[in-house]
């Protein structure tokens, strides 16, 4: 589904909290907004889900306003940083609840929340009281409570940052895993900039209620629209090059996309950003990149990545 | 010369330490068995005169013992048997789940929302602790004759629904802050609909305070008596109205008997009140669900 904000201004208790919001995100794309605490990420989602009335713009689904149908009947789902488990439910009923709603018979939704689960590596979890959970789990299961919705648009308000650093990395794989194998369009609310980078197709950089910026993350990175943009980004660095036939080159440097894509920077020390081992697992596929300009970027802990320019 | 000087002494100071924590244990327990034998030992006073057929002063223990008081307790005759007590439980059960909605609602409105005069309102809801009810229910009184509500049972439940308001509300305010308003958020944007979200989650949360409440409201209507009186005026025959004047008249068995049937009664609302929980899977092995 393709979603789109016009426009859209929101006062709260006398303060603007967004003003002239506007972009869109295609279908089945991964996009991060991006911005500092406060700078209105977290209540442009709930504009989208329907949860706050915007003051005026307009949102639409598919080119359709849906400014007049309720939170229930749009189809989104959101995953919230203070993950929001029922705790009168189990693991099972919880990841059924949305299918619930919708009025699906029980087998078939006990089913489908056993399979869910299992996408987040949870099995044979169904039975557990929520409060049984870790952190990380809870959020596992928070996010299979939002697949279970088959939601048209998938909202990610700061998914991981109750979670220490070793699981927010799990965390960012399987979410990307998940929209890899799921398809359906998400929309992810972040204040961290490197993980904005490594798992977005295109960011959405948002500073005091407005839109600063918005582009792939390359656009971002190398060509910064302000300071506040560019200061988000510092740790990261990047190189300009170009793609041809799964290589990545600039001037005598070349790097396999494949290799890159196997790259684990936290086995590989200090030494190797570009070496990528020839007998490294290739446990991803390389994405598809066509040849034409490109950017490697690197952030400090993170798989380096190639980008489309 | 020193060191074992030293040993000793730490010794002494670990044995007084251990022997003012056995005296602090053994004053704990006396309080406890002070607190039980106060609430227990009345209770039990009134089950042996619930039977008691003769106890002249100075005995300490009764002459005869007879199912007198019961019996009349129980026989249905002169109104006071299992229709009085059908009515009264009827009543405080209406006025427990009345006054629990209402509560329920100005607690969400009180805690969920901001809104000019909320202050005034929270203010407000107290009010009835602050009027001596004796002056309430001379006022009320003249109210529900004009409009139609005295003696009659409908009149009866909503009086006791604004007296038992307050602690209503007081039981019902921290639960509802601390439930917020997340995990309906979370509700709506998985399709839930305000039926099916009030429904699977925002009662769910509210279980505890609202049973306390019940709790609370149905032994404050049960127990009411002069609102029942002059509200009721007569015709509105609860269970107290029918006790009050065997305890200022004398006759103690019977008294005690009504009250032996008041306490069972009791406690079996509030023995179902703890199955419905139950049953409901909200309290699983002994305590309720964070």
């Amino acid at each position: 589904m393709q979603l789109a904000l016009e426009n859209i201004d929101l006062r709260l208790g006398g303060k603007d909290i967004l003003r002239d919001v506007s972009f869109a995100v295609d279908d089945g794309r991964f996009v991060s907004v991006l911005g500092e605490s406060g700078a209105g990420k977290s209540t442009t989602l709930k504009v989208i889900a329907g949860l706050l009335p915007q003051d005026s713009g307009r949102v639409l689904f598919d080119g359709t306003c849906v400014d007049d149908v309720p939170t229930h009947k749009r189809n989104t789902a959101i995953v919230f940083q203070d993950i929001r488990l029922f705790p009168n439910m189990d693991v099972r009923q919880n990841v059924a609840f949305p299918l619930k709603m919708r009025k699906v018979p029980r087998a078939e939704r006990l089913a489908t929340a056993d399979r869910m689960l299992a996408a987040v590596q949870l099995e044979g979890f169904g039975n557990r009281r929520t409060y049984e959970l870790s952190g990380g789990q809870q959020q596992r299961v928070a996010v299979a409570r939002a697949l279970a919705a088959k939601p048209d648009a998938l909202l990610l308000d700061e998914p991981f940052s109750g979670l220490d650093e070793q699981l927010r990395a799990e965390m960012r794989q399987l979410v990307s895993r998940l929209h890899a194998e799921f398809g359906m369009t998400s929309l992810m609310v972040t204040h961290d900039a490197d993980e904005a980078l490594t798992m977005s197709d295109r960011i959405i950089y948002m500073s005091d209620g407005r839109v600063v910026q918005e582009g792939t993350p390359a656009d971002l990175l190398l060509r910064p629209a302000s300071d506040v943009v560019r200061a988000a980004f510092n740790d990261a660095s990047s190189i300009e090059g170009r793609v041809e036939g799964g290589i990545f080159m600039s001037g005598k440097l070349c790097v396999s996309l494949a290799d890159l894509a196997a790259y684990d920077e936290t086995r590989a020390g200090d030494a190797a950003l570009v070496g990528a081992r020839a007998n490294a697992p290739v446990e991803q596929v390389a994405p598809a990149i066509p040849d034409g300009p490109a950017v490697l970027v690197r952030v400090p802990d993170r798989t380096p990545f190639v980008h489309a320019l | 010369m020193n060191a074992p000087l030293e040993k000793r002494n730490r010794q002494t100071l670990l044995e007084k330490r251990k022997r003012q924590m056995r005296r602090a244990t053994a004053i704990a327990r006396t309080l406890v068995g002070v607190e039980l034998a106060l609430v227990a030992l009345p209770l039990l006073v009134i089950v042996v005169w619930a039977f008691t057929d003769a106890w002249p002063w100075p005995d300490l223990w009764p002459q005869a013992f007879s199912a007198r008081g019961i019996e009349q307790a129980l026989s249905g005759r002169q109104n006071m048997g299992w229709d009085t007590l059908a009515l009264s439980i009827g009543i405080a059960a209406a006025c427990a789940v009345l006054t629990t909605a209402v509560a329920a609602l100005a607690c969400r409105a009180l805690c969920h929302f901001q809104w000019r005069g909320r202050d005034v309102f929270q203010f407000a809801t107290i009010l009835p602790f602050i009027i001596p009810s004796t002056v309430f229910a001379m006022g009320i009184q003249v109210v529900f004759l004009q409009i139609g509500l005295a003696r009659t049972v409908p009149g009866v439940i909503l009086a006791h629904s604004i007296v038992a308001l307050p602690y209503a509300i007081i039981l019902m305010t921290d639960i509802t802050r601390a439930a917020g308003t997340h995990r309906e958020e979370a509700a709506r944007s998985l399709g839930a609909g305000p039926w099916q979200m009030l429904r699977h989650v925002t009662i769910p949360q509210l279980l505890p305070g609202i049973v306390s409440s019940l709790s609370m409201c149905y032994i404050m209507s049960f127990s009411q008596y002069f609102l029942t009186l002059l509200v009721g005026g007569g015709r509105v025959q609860t269970f107290v109205l029918v006790l009050f004047p065997y305890l200022s008249g004398g006759d103690r068995t019977i008294a005690c008997a009504y009250s032996l049937v008041f306490l069972v009664v009791t406690f079996a609302v509030f023995l179902i009140f703890e199955l419905l929980l139950r049953r409901f899977g909200a309290r699983e092995e002994g305590s309720l669900y964070g």
